[in-house]
């Protein structure tokens, strides 16, 4: 006996069913941290799923977004909805490490295509039956933080001390770091952590200036990651600071004010994007991502909002070989866009240029990151 | 460790300590008058820093909207309450008290918003909208439980914080703020530099205590929440009403709360999800005070803030660990030594 | 809850157990049922300690990171087998509970949740900082549970197991709340002085609901590990445990099936706001936690007891069985003879209260076979003296004897277990308990049935004489046909001759009653002086304290007075009627 899949929720519950009521023929379910301690990196995502393109390929497109609220819990509970329920091509998600490891295996096991918008490496190495589901639309962080140590070496830094984030950003900010810092022999004589919503960080600050390093580097996102480099400058501190990606927004700027001027930090493209050279593909792209962000929120994109456009953009670039071995729905589509996605070569995207591979599902080189210096109130390229 | 650093710690220890001593004693003290654990007590600290640092930006601070929203919401509760005994007066007084205030606040607001009028006069402006909030969450939540165990006021605190805390992220977005200091001026004491604003902060709490013991040494209101603290039975004999002190409580622990937040904003980035664990240290300190003395609160306020400057100087993965793992030997140590058969919850 | 074939509705739930599995209900709610069983787990360990014990916990999510915790690294690290995981993470979970348990549990209602919220947030820094649990990444690659050779990968084959425990761990819990141990944690809400006075270690009992509570949601966090098979520290913060308490409160804080109603309520709830508040609202913003916040401030507002009875009470149940009162009964003590040792020897006992000294150098005997009276105005000292002979406080001076041997310095619950019961001055009974169930509570020291036992009804025959006794005792005292009323719905008088008739079921050899005539009627008294006597004919000796004279002169073998903590006066009845001292300082020449 067959029983319409519909009704049994219905006699559940209310809601089930979003939106246009027409049945889209692709679907791509999307999973962020628009609430909790990700609502900063959660809610950038967010707002940009207006910006998404209505159609791929020709096809209609359906975009579901669940809301994790940061907890791992539920970051599995809306992936099994929207593979199960809502039967999605392909599964986009989430914003914080905690919220985006558990995915993986659900991927694996419903063999679902699954785009992680999160820079640690273990998301896709080393590349396994279930990590090759996975695709990662940000670079490494290593990639990125290759970029600070490069700069560091260059610039003569012997000792770095590490502040970062108690959770699990800072750590895996703190692995990257270790790793590449390494590699120049540049040592790492201070590690310290705090929280958040810490409201002074003085005792750490203190520890570390008495380490006197040559640089510090602060692992930490948004405007938290203020508190660390204010601390810093008050008691004094004359040595370079420098930022991860995750500080790319205004907000730190605003919140910073006079004592983040100076601050170092890599970043995609987009940061810098009005002063890339015309002939870099990426230009078009980040701009036209900015102002259209900004016409529609009214307020100062951050740099967590494009993952979602690329991976829409990564998929869509698979789904016409798609298509043409099955209908969106199916299993068949399904691996299909898998092969699609390994497939991508060279496609650009407001984060770089990325090739995949077998062996590799985070294929950026060195153009997927620009060096900037905070100066008088904005990002500038350090040429 | 040197003597520079014990000395920055040590006044890292005497700021954060000073606002967890304010946030204690006022749960020391809407403890001891209403029964209530008020764990949002620390809601009201970000709200108080948040609704000035948008204020600063010229923004209309959702705060002003809450204000309006709860005060509809206690005008129809008051209302549905009296509905049988209802009189026009007293119906249009309900309305214009609960519902006008708020009203005349938000336009207010609306209009002087923008203008930008400087620190003083937003603080003021701050002020005005967050501390009748105390009044009107003990109206809407707790006096309708009042006689109710300590255990079901303190999951009804708890609710009032889950749900003010979501509002927070309604009204000032994910991202923290940070409001302009009093004073920009550093001194140098050649070992180490203070800030004029930490000296401020520092001031401030202790203009604040030193007010609080005068208000409940001399003035009848305040006696009134001592009398209402010793036994609820007893001042209503003697014609004190327990809703009256119940505000009366309530508005202070917002407008400590709302001056701590004003402060606090002024020193580092507050974030919407900031009060609770803020306001859990002074908690911390309340507890380690024994929930029953000013001083003992405020002195262990002080220790929780040394603690917690102590152990991110040393061990700054597990600061949160220790901070709030200290309270256990307390507990142990009032565990051992209270009498074994205490009455009734 | 008393369904009348309990075996049959057992058999019923298990096949709809094994059968949704096989039904085409989509994986999602299959998923989400899941979800709901790992909560209810956890909601009805809160159900006992908050609902029915009167302690509140926001930590029991560190609880289920602990059985979690334990499970990941055993059989990620050291491949070990999850099943052999199961009974070291239940072991560790409660021994952690133990430590954190012993040092809590002892103090006052407030105290307790206070703790719990530190020590979870402490715990959720502590997970995330340790590198052998995975820091903050957590662990992940945890190995399914396996069934012979069966993986059980996805949610539809790990149903049954999480619902056939959960299936379980009401059973078991509704078992262990209709037992003697059940009765002493259900009294644990309405005070612990008279459960103290009735020999209950209620320390003792506040430690078995926390520890039981953590195991169950230790034994949560060992189903959730293996579900998951990815586990960080974000599952467990205190975030999290508040929702567990949320859960509780909303379906029914004191019913065991209310903690699946309320984990589903709030499961589903959740997961359909999130769908329907932005569309509703739009915008950022955590609206479910406002939802909730609200929900839980309405629902203690306007249903304090959750839903659960709301639903319950839609479907009035049938009479209860009346326990007959059993043929086998319990073991009778051997009373004192007269002439031998006195049964109650008071010498010269003070108590301070700081300054104010409220018992001063009191001294009399209580011999076998004889009702003494202590007598006195107000605030001379009587319920003081009751409350030193019977060890709920400590004698500062002086010595008290009880057949004999000193008891001065004991606890209560030892005194009691000698066979000393009493009454109290102000009722202390748990209202929401029947008035059999009361009583029982009385017999609680003749019976030895233990956690294990009651939960496996393996101590059905002791249960049966103890709940026969009672049933005995209140027919004894007349207040048989009220035997399934909750007590608290009987009047004053009756109230005070249920503790008399719990001060029986104790099989004391000495009787202490505080008050006993106050609010009866005269033909009450007439019955209770008949009974009083009946007792001592039987061998019973009573220490009684009573203002009405006619009801003490007529009563009474001695009586001892009182007046401002000292002893005035000892005697017969009738020479303390003519005594000059006491007709000034007590009668006021009234008589």
């Amino acid at each position: 006996m067959k029983i319409p899949r519909n009704i049994i929720p219905l006699t559940f519950a209310f809601g089930m069913f979003w939106g246009s009521g027409a049945m889209a023929d692709i679907k791509i379910g999307i999973t962020i941290s628009a609430t909790g301690s990700g609502a900063a990196i959660g809610i950038p995502a967010k707002n940009t799923v207006a910006l998404l393109p209505p159609t791929i390929a020709g096809q209609p497109v359906q975009y579901i977004v669940l809301d994790d609220a940061s907890d791992a819990t539920r970051a599995v509970s809306n992936a099994r909805k929207l593979i199960t329920v809502e039967h999605v091509d392909a599964l986009i998600g989430s914003s914080i490490g905690p919220t985006t490891f558990p995915l993986v295996d659900i991927a694996a096991e419903t063999k679902t295509p699954l785009i992680v918008m999160n820079p640690a490496t273990g998301l896709v190495e080393p590349m396994d039956e279930k990590r090759k589901w996975v695709f990662k639309i940000l670079p490494h962080d290593t990639l990125l933080a290759k970029g600070i140590a490069e700069h560091m070496a260059k610039n003569g830094v012997k000792t770095v001390a590490f502040i970062g984030f108690n959770d699990a950003f800072g750590e895996n900010w703190y692995a990257a770091a270790v790793k590449t810092l390494n590699e120049r022999g540049i040592k790492i004589i201070a590690k310290e952590s705090f929280t958040r919503t810490d409201t002074s960080v003085s005792g750490q600050i203190l520890k570390i200036v008495a380490a006197k390093p040559d640089a510090v580097w602060v692992g930490a996102s948004g405007t938290p990651a203020v508190l660390p480099q204010k601390a810093l400058k008050e008691r004094g501190y004359k040595g370079q600071i420098y930022h991860t990606s995750g500080v790319a927004s205004m907000d730190f700027i605003r919140v910073g004010g006079k004592f983040v001027e100076g601050a170092i930090l890599p970043a995609g493209p987009i940061i810098a994007a009005s002063e890339l050279p015309d002939s870099n593909p990426i230009k078009k792209l980040a701009l036209d991502y900015i102002q259209r962000y900004e016409a529609l929120n009214k307020i100062p994109y951050a740099a967590f909002g494009p993952h979602l456009v690329d991976s829409v953009h990564l998929i869509s670039d698979a789904v016409p070989a798609a298509l043409n071995v099955a209908k969106p729905g199916t299993p068949e589509f399904r691996a299909a866009l898998r092969d699609g996605l390994e497939s991508a070569k060279s496609v650009v995207l407001i984060n770089g240029i990325l090739s995949m591979s077998p062996t590799n599902h985070s294929g950026y080189d060195d153009r997927a990151r620009v060096m900037v210096r905070v100066e008088n109130g904005a990002f500038k390229l350090i040429r | 460790m040197d003597a520079t650093t014990l000395l920055l710690l040590g006044q890292d220890s005497l700021i954060s300590g000073s606002i967890y001593a304010l946030l204690a004693v006022t749960m020391v003290m809407v403890f001891s008058v209403t029964r209530v654990l008020f764990i949002p007590q620390g809601e009201f600290v970000t709200y108080g820093a948040l609704t000035l640092a948008a204020l600063e930006a010229g923004r209309v601070p959702g705060t002003a909207w809450l204000l309006l929203g709860v005060g509809v919401v206690a005008a129809v509760v008051a209302l549905f309450r009296l509905r049988h005994a209802l009189s026009l007066t007293t119906a249009i007084r309900i309305i214009i008290t609960d519902i006008g205030l708020p009203a005349v606040m938000l336009l207010i607001v609306q209009w002087v918003a923008p203008m930008k009028l400087g620190l003083i006069p937003e603080m003021i402006l701050t002020l005005a909208l967050v501390v009748p909030l105390g009044p009107f969450v003990y109206r809407i939540a707790f006096q309708p439980l009042a006689e109710s165990s300590i255990l079901v006021l303190l999951i009804v605190a708890v609710g009032v914080h889950m749900g003010m805390t979501g509002l927070g992220l309604v009204f000032f977005g994910p991202e923290g703020y940070q409001t302009s200091a009093f004073s920009e001026t550093v001194f140098d004491l050649g070992i180490m530099t203070v800030s004029a604003q930490s000296l401020w902060v520092v001031a401030t709490t202790a203009a604040l205590l030193i007010a609080l013991y005068i208000f409940f040494e001399r003035t009848v209101s305040g006696k009134t929440l001592r009398a209402a603290a010793i036994s609820r039975r007893g001042a209503r004999l003697v014609g004190i009403s327990t809703d009256r002190t119940g505000y009366l409580a309530f508005t202070l622990t917002a407008m400590i709360g709302a001056v701590s937040g004003l402060m606090i904003g002024s020193l580092t980035t507050i974030y919407f999800d900031s009060g609770f664990i803020i306001g859990l240290k002074g908690f911390v300190a309340a507890i380690l005070g024994g929930l029953n003395s000013y001083p003992l609160a405020a002195a262990a306020a002080l220790l929780v803030g040394t603690v917690e400057s102590f152990s991110s100087y040393s061990a700054s993965a597990f600061k949160e660990v220790i901070v709030f793992t200290i309270i256990i030997p307390v507990l142990l140590w009032r565990s051992l030594f209270s009498p074994p058969a205490e009455h009734h919850e | 809850m008393n369904p009348k074939h309990p075996g049959v509705v057992a058999v019923i739930l298990i096949l709809v157990i094994l059968t949704i599995p096989l039904a085409p209900i989509p994986d999602y709610w299959i998923s989400l049922l899941n979800n709901i069983g790992l909560f209810s787990l956890v909601a009805v360990g809160l159900v006992l300690l908050t609902g029915v014990g009167g302690m509140t916990s926001f930590g029991q999510a560190a609880f289920v990171g602990f059985g979690a915790y334990t499970t990941a690294v055993l059989s990620t690290t050291y491949g070990i087998s999850p099943w052999l995981t199961l009974p070291i993470a239940l072991v560790l979970t409660a021994a952690a509970a133990l430590a954190i348990g012993s040092i809590t549990v002892r103090l006052s209602g407030h105290y307790l949740p206070l703790g719990t919220m530190a020590w979870g947030l402490a715990f959720f820094y502590l997970f995330g900082n340790l590198e052998f649990l995975g820091a903050h990444d957590g662990i992940n690659g945890i190995p399914p549970l396996r069934i012979g050779h069966h993986d059980l990968f996805d949610g539809r084959a790990f149903f049954p197991v999480v619902w056939l425990v959960v299936l379980a761990a009401m059973f078991l819990t509704t078992n262990l709340l209709h037992t003697r141990l059940g009765r002493a944690i259900r009294a644990l809400r309405s005070g612990t002085i008279a459960n103290e006075a009735f020999g209950i270690d209620t320390a003792q009992v506040k430690l078995i609901v926390f520890v039981y509570a953590a195991v169950l949601a230790g034994l949560s966090g060992w189903l959730y590990a293996h579900l998951q098979r990815s586990i960080n520290p974000t599952a467990f913060g205190i975030n999290i445990g508040i929702e567990y308490l949320l859960m509780a409160v909303v379906g029914g804080a004191g019913h065991v099936f209310g903690a699946v109603l309320g984990a589903g309520i709030v499961t589903i709830l959740k997961d359909q706001l999130q769908d329907i508040l932005p569309k509703l609202i739009g915008g950022q913003g955590s609206y479910e936690t406002i939802v909730f916040g609200f929900m839980l401030v309405v629902i203690l507002q306007s249903a304090r007891n959750g839903l659960w009875p709301l639903i319950i009470n839609a479907f009035p149940a049938g009479p209860e069985k009346l326990p007959v009162p059993s043929d086998d009964s319990l073991a009778q003590r051997a009373m004192p003879k007269s002439g031998a040792v006195p049964v109650l020897d008071v010498r010269g006992i003070c108590k301070s209260f700081g300054g104010l000294v409220a018992v001063n150098d009191v001294t009399f005997l209580v011999g076998a076979k004889e009702i003494v009276g202590l007598i006195g105005p107000n605030g001379a000292g009587k319920s003081t003296t009751f409350n030193l002979v019977t060890g709920l406080l400590r004698a500062t001076g002086g010595e008290v004897l009880f057949r004999g041997s000193r008891i001065d310095a004991m606890p209560a619950r030892d005194i009691a277990a000698l066979g000393i019961a009493r009454t109290f001055q102000h009722v202390e009974l748990a209202p929401e308990m029947s008035v059999l169930e009361n009583v029982a509570i009385g017999a609680h020291i003749r019976g030895s049935a233990g956690l294990l036992a009651g939960m496996l009804r393996l101590d059905r025959a002791e249960e049966k004489c103890l709940l026969g006794e009672a049933a005995r005792q209140l027919q004894r005292v007349g207040l048989g046909e009220y035997m399934h009323r909750p007590a608290g719905s009987l009047a004053l008088g009756q109230l005070r001759i249920l503790e008399i008739a719990r001060a029986l079921a104790l099989d004391p050899a000495l009787l202490l009653l505080d008050e006993p005539a106050a609010g009866l009627r005269h033909l009450e008294k007439r019955e209770l002086a008949a009974l009083l006597n009946k007792l001592r004919a039987e061998g019973m000796s009573i220490l009684l304290v009573e203002h009405d004279v006619e009801f003490v002169m007529g009563l009474t073998d001695h009586l001892v007075v009182l007046d401002f903590g000292k002893l005035i006066a000892k005697g017969v009845p009738a020479e303390i009627r003519k005594n000059p001292i006491v007709l000034e300082a007590y009668l006021g020449g009234v008589v």
